[in-house]
């Protein structure tokens, strides 16, 4: 009796608690796999236990909600074990064949508000301006941003806006000098005989039948009409102006080396009243042009077209002095 | 599984329908929606634990909700809303990531 009692004995204490309606095997099998877990799980729990001791103080002591675990840090280490196996099965048991119960249907309430709530949030932050769920101090602040902002750029627009109205003075003043440049050069241009020009004057035709009349007479009668305020002058097809010179040709009389011969038709440009009396005076150069035996007619107009033009020569040694 | 439908059909409804929300609870819509998801993720753990109960369920979630909106209120009267808002965010966040914890050992064992 005695000898088959001793080998029992050890078990005991290993399979304390354990049924005997178990067999031993399982019995023990089952302890050594409890002890394993237990030491992992062990294990895990120091590895967590800083994280977790603070996390679980906090929750503890904030408002808790009731739904917060308690058993995990005060319950055994064999049930944690046992707990962690479960936890997942239990997980998916409630997933997947749906139960309609009670729970259920609240959680689920509860969540739909919560995914409701959620989505309103998450679209109203991603379409609508960041302004419509801020608060009243942050408004405040944006609009005084916003005002700075402006008063900013309000200083920017009116410096902007002077520089624009000096830049358009200045482009002013500039066409202003470009037209009084191009209007003198229309004016030197007449003086020049580089450009026609036109306006009431007379016309002095000189018919010579017998070629009595010289380069001087027509000197003459350039001078006198300059002389009465001639303006622009032209005799046949030759302009004449300041340097045009006059010589005695085979027939007729060269004006500045082209040779124009009878009649001499003058367009004057000048005041005609008073071109004709000057060309009229007694001993003036009507007189002495009939003199010579040549035909000359006078007559006012209120548009003469001086027409002849010269080319506008670049001088080779004079230069403006100024 | 009803639970994560009801989820699923909150988000679908509240993006599709576009419900406008009253401008007087609109400042505490996003600390709410936090308080909550700290109320869910409690009862996720609870429910790995064989602990969960739904009657607390629901009043931790309502709970939480009305507290967080009222301290955002409260905040906003004391004209240190901004701030106050940012602790509560910070505390919930705090809680959210200690049970997400506790989620990840039960099911990832690690």
């Amino acid at each position: 009796m005695s000898s088959p009692l001793p080998p029992e004995e050890p078990k005991k204490p290993s399979g304390e608690g354990a049924e005997s309606a178990q067999e031993p095997s399982s019995a023990e099998k089952s302890t050594r796999e409890t002890t394993a877990k237990s030491a992992q799980a062990h294990a895990e729990q120091n590895a967590d236990k800083s994280a977790d001791a603070s996390a679980e103080k906090k929750a503890e002591a904030g408002a808790e909600p009731g739904s917060e675990p308690d058993g995990d840090s005060g319950g055994t280490e064999e049930r944690g074990a046992e707990e962690q196996l479960s936890g997942r099965r239990r997980l998916a048991q409630s997933l997947w064949p749906p139960k309609v119960t009670r729970a259920q249907l609240i959680v689920a309430l509860l969540l739909f508000v919560l995914g409701l709530g959620l989505a309103i949030q998450v679209r109203s932050n991603s379409e609508s301006s960041a302004l419509r769920g801020a608060r009243q101090e942050d408004l405040v602040r944006i609009l005084d941003e916003l005002d700075d902002r402006t008063q900013r750029l309000e200083d920017e627009k009116q410096r902007l806006d002077d520089q624009r109205t000096e830049l358009e003075n200045s482009s002013d003043q500039a066409e202003e000098a470009r037209k009084q440049t191009i209007e003198k050069e229309r004016q030197l241009g007449v003086l020049a005989g580089t450009v026609a020009a036109q306006g009431p004057g007379i016309t002095l035709t000189v018919t010579d039948s017998t070629g009595a009349v010289e380069a001087d007479m027509l000197l003459d009668a350039i001078q006198e009409l300059r002389a009465a305020g001639a303006e622009a002058i032209q005799i046949n097809d030759v302009r004449v102006v300041a340097g045009t010179y006059l010589e005695d040709a085979e027939g007729g009389v060269r004006v500045d080396g082209r040779k124009v011969t009878s009649p001499f038709r003058f367009k004057v440009i000048g005041k005609p009243q008073d071109l004709e009396p000057a060309l009229n005076i007694p001993g003036g150069v009507v007189q002495t042009l009939e003199k010579e035996q040549a035909t000359v007619a006078v007559a006012q107009a209120e548009k003469i077209v001086v027409d002849a033009l010269r080319r506008a020569n670049r001088p080779d040694y004079a230069r403006s002095s100024s | 599984m009803i639970a994560v439908l009801g989820l699923v059909v909150g988000v679908v409804v509240g993006l599709l329908v576009r419900p406008e929300v009253p401008a007087v609870v609109e400042p505490y819509l996003p600390i709410a929606v936090v308080a909550a998801l700290d109320a869910v993720f409690g009862g996720l753990r609870a429910m790995l634990d064989g602990i969960f109960d739904d009657k607390v369920f629901v009043v931790s979630f309502l709970s939480n909700v009305v507290v967080a909106a009222l301290i955002v209120f409260l905040g906003d009267k004391l004209g240190v809303g901004a701030q106050l808002s940012t602790g509560v965010v910070v505390v919930l966040g705090i809680r959210i990531f200690s049970n997400a914890a506790a989620i990840r050992r039960h099911v990832f064992r690690a």
